[in-house]
Formats: structure tokens, C-alpha cells, sequence
């Protein structure tokens, strides 16, 4: 009973953030419309021709996901940041419980990184000449290295829509935590691209999984604290 | 022996226990093999700011859990001094690795993954500062930077022990190798040296936590007087 609760409070959630979303399309703009924007800078001034065969491996991945991360920061934090701006905050506290506002708002920013991989990911191969030889690999990769960053993000997020001057906060606490993520996620990127197999990424996953599993756990425990305080 | 006099023998032993550890570290210990002149010496001095910016940071976690536990200000006052003080070490750590860069490779920044680790620690506690500064509260001040520590905290193992085993590193292999069994390849007196003067910095550490925390604990006393 108690279990089914949350998961409906959580879908709520989710469902409010969706349905404000589409209504005023901020996020989805700012994340889409920043990656696009960097892609093609990125695309016009390298392109597919401009590195070195030796260096390809290296700087296409190392580029692709400053692309990705950089975009996703214009948008990640207005999870927290709107319901602040438009005094919602305390509705939501009396409305569901933090582990379902959590829950969510995680959701959503699981779902907007989705998007986000799902248009910038095929349109950087493309334009970049990038072949990647392991696909599945690729995909597991950005399915895993969205969960760890979506988990970082909201919990920053969170923290963050308390404080003020929050905007220019979110790029500098987000920055230092989620290194050590993307150092491997470029690190299994790399390995994708160079092999069809799938176990060449397993030991840049296993990074991942871990330092997102143990960032989530950590932000399920921590929240109640940071949204009730 | 009364509190204060136990305090200042602490200090005056910590003052020459450091003192030797100086003198012994371009006296007593030979000159490494294998390093430009006498360039290896800086890891008497090193290796013991890196490992106090890693406890610093671990005090610092610990100290955030006390608070969003208790809710006492000195709690969030001792996760903000620790901080403070693993900043400085953390600069003082990448200043000296980067001299000795220097003198080894003729470059002061070689992108080493370990470089890269203590930099990154130190971004981190610059964050914290800058979030501390952004909230006017105290309370929300305490259990947000609270948060961000432990939130932290969580990626350092993979800052310490991941990052450098997935980047080929300029710094010889760790004490605690890949299969997890100590090993220690130093000549006798330079182990001796190291050892004391990791013994000598944490003493150090822990001498200007204790002032650190000290000084906020009068401040809240005060500020306690005067609110009454």
C-alpha cells in the first residue's frame, strides 16, 4: 500500500513536470537549442577532417561529451530553481513526500537527457564523421552515464534552489562531482567507438555504475534534509 | 597539569618534532636515486599536504553527518574549518608537486591524472565555500554545505583510487598497489623521514583545527551573550 503510494506520488510528480514542461518548453529549448548551437561551433571549426587520424579516438569522444554535459547544465537545475521562482515550493512539500518529489524530479531529468542524446548523439556522428563501431555498447554507456548524471544534477539542483545567485552556483558545485564520471565516461566512449564488442566498455561502466548508484543512494538519503529545510 | 599548560607542551613538541622532520629531511635522509639532484626531497612535504587535504576532507564529512544529525552550529563550524584548512593544503600540495614537476619534466603542469585529482578536490572545496557564501541562513547554510559534503565526499575513492588506475600516471605507484597489499620500496631513513613527517603534519592539521574550532565556538558564545 505504503510502496504503491510513493510510486503514484512519484508519477504525480513526474507528470506535473512533464505537463509544465510542454506547456512552456524552457528546459527542453534551452538544453536542445545549447547542444545544437555548441555542435555546430564545435562542427564548423574542427569537423570531420581537422584531427589528426592519431588524435580522433581521444578528442571526438572527450568532445562529444563536453557537448552533451554543457547542454544539459542550461536545463537540469530548473527542476528546483521554477518551484522556488514561482513560490510552488511549499505546495509541493504539503503535496507529496520528498522521497516522491525526488523520485520525480530525477525522472524528468533522466527523461530530458534522453532527448537530449537521443537528437545531439546521431546528428555529432554525423557531422563529425564519427563511426562507432560498438553501438549497443555506446547506448548502455549514455543510458548508464544519464542515470549517474541525472541523479548528481537534480540533488545539486536541489541544494542549489535554496541559495541564491542559484543559476551561476549549479555550474560550479555540479562541475567538480560529475569529472571523475565523465573521465570515464569519455573513457568507455572511446573504447565503443574502437570495438563492436560490448565488454570493451564493461570496465569504464563499471565506473559509472558505481559512482551513479552510490550518488543516488547518497541523494534518496540526503534529500529530505535539503527539501524540508 | 592544568588544560592550557598540556596545550602549550603539545605545541612546543609539535614546533621541534617539526623542526627535525626539516632538518632530517635534507640531512639525515640520502638523496633518492632515479631524481634530478636533490628535487625527490620535496615528498617529505608533499606526500605528507596531500594526505592531510584527504583527511581534512574526511574530517569535513565527518563533522557535516554530526551536524545534519544534531543541528549544533559548532558542528557546522568544525566541517567549515577542516575545509578551510584542506584548501590550503590542497594549494600548498599542487604548488609543491608542480615545482617538482618542474624541476623533473621542465613543465609545471603535466596533466597527470593525480594532478588532476587534487585539483579537482580543491574545486570542490572552493564550491563548498562559494555555497556557504551564497546562503545568509545559518541554519539552511549548515545542513546545505552539509549536504554538498557528503554529496562529496562519495566521488573522492573514485578521484583517489579510480582515476589514476584508468590514466597512465608520472607519480610512482601507490603505497596500497592494485591487488590491495602494501607495499613499501624506500630506503630506510627516507621511510623514517616520511613517516615522521606524515605524523608532524597531522599533528599540524590537527593543532589549527583545534584553533580553528576554538575561535568559532567563542565567536557563538559571544554572539549567545549577546542575543540574551
Amino acid at each position: 500500500m505504503r510502496a504503491s503510494t510513493l510510486l503514484s506520488e512519484s508519477l504525480a510528480v513526474l507528470g506535473k513536470e512533464l505537463t509544465a514542461e510542454l506547456r512552456s518548453r524552457v528546459a527542453l529549448n534551452a538544453v536542445g537549442l545549447f547542444g545544437l548551437t555548441t555542435l555546430v561551433a564545435v562542427a564548423y571549426q574542427i569537423g570531420p577532417y581537422r584531427i589528426q587520424e592519431q588524435d580522433r579516438p581521444h578528442l571526438l569522444a572527450a568532445l562529444l561529451w563536453v557537448i552533451l554535459f554543457f547542454a544539459a547544465t542550461s536545463g537540469l537545475s530548473r527542476v528546483f530553481v521554477k518551484e522556488e521562482d514561482a513560490h510552488t515550493a511549499k505546495t509541493l512539500r504539503l503535496a507529496a513526500r520528498p522521497l516522491a518529489v525526488f523520485a520525480g524530479k530525477f525522472l524528468f531529468n533522466l527523461i530530458l537527457l534522453a532527448a537530449l542524446y537521443a537528437f545531439i548523439v546521431p546528428l555529432y556522428c554525423a557531422l563529425m564523421g564519427y563511426p562507432v563501431q560498438g553501438v549497443p555498447g555506446l547506448v548502455l554507456l549514455l543510458a548508464c552515464g544519464a542515470v549517474a548524471l541525472s541523479a548528481t544534477t537534480t540533488m545539486v539542483a536541489a541544494i542549489i534552489s535554496r541559495a541564491s545567485g542559484s543559476t551561476a552556483l549549479f555550474a560550479i558545485l555540479t562541475v567538480p562531482l560529475v569529472l571523475p564520471l565523465l573521465v570515464m565516461l569519455i573513457q568507455g566512449t572511446r573504447a565503443a567507438a574502437g570495438s563492436a564488442a560490448v565488454a570493451a566498455v564493461v570496465p569504464a561502466l563499471q565506473g559509472v555504475v558505481s559512482l551513479g548508484g552510490a550518488t543516488l543512494v547518497i541523494s534518496v538519503y540526503l534529500f529530505p534534509v535539503v527539501w524540508h529545510d | 597539569m592544568t588544560r592550557n599548560r598540556l596545550r602549550a607542551v603539545l605545541q612546543w613538541t609539535l614546533g621541534v618534532w617539526l623542526v627535525l622532520v626539516i632538518l632530517a629531511a635534507f640531512f639525515y635522509a640520502p638523496a633518492a636515486a632515479g631524481f634530478k639532484g636533490e628535487s625527490a626531497r620535496i615528498v617529505f612535504f608533499h606526500v605528507p599536504q596531500a594526505w592531510v587535504a584527504v583527511l581534512a576532507f574526511c574530517v569535513n564529512l565527518v563533522a557535516s553527518l554530526r551536524y545534519l544529525r544534531t543541528r549544533n552550529p559548532i558542528d557546522d563550524a568544525r566541517a567549515a574549518a577542516a575545509a578551510r584548512l584542506g584548501l590550503v593544503f590542497s594549494v600548498l600540495a599542487t604548488v609543491t608537486g608542480s615545482l617538482f614537476a618542474n624541476v623533473m619534466w621542465n613543465s609545471f603542469w603535466n596533466w597527470d591524472p593525480r594532478e588532476v585529482s587534487i585539483v579537482i578536490l580543491l574545486l570542490i572545496y572552493a564550491a563548498y565555500f562559494a555555497l556557504r557564501e551564497a546562503i545568509p541562513d545559518e541554519e539552511r547554510r549548515g545542513s546545505l554545505s552539509a549536504a554538498y559534503a557528503v554529496l562529496a565526499f562519495v566521488t573522492m575513492p573514485f578521484l583517489v583510487f579510480v582515476v589514476p588506475r584508468i590514466y597512465w600516471s608520472l607519480h610512482p605507484d601507490t603505497i596500497i598497489g592494485a591487488t590491495g597489499k602494501l607495499k613499501l620500496q624506500m630506503e630506510s631513513r627516507m621511510l623514517q623521514v616520511l613517516l615522521g613527517s606524515l605524523v608532524g603534519f597531522t599533528g599540524l592539521f590537527s593543532w589549527l583545527y583545534t584553533l580553528e574550532v576554538r575561535l568559532a565556538r567563542a565567536r557563538l558564545a559571544r554572539r549567545g551573550r549577546e542575543e540574551a
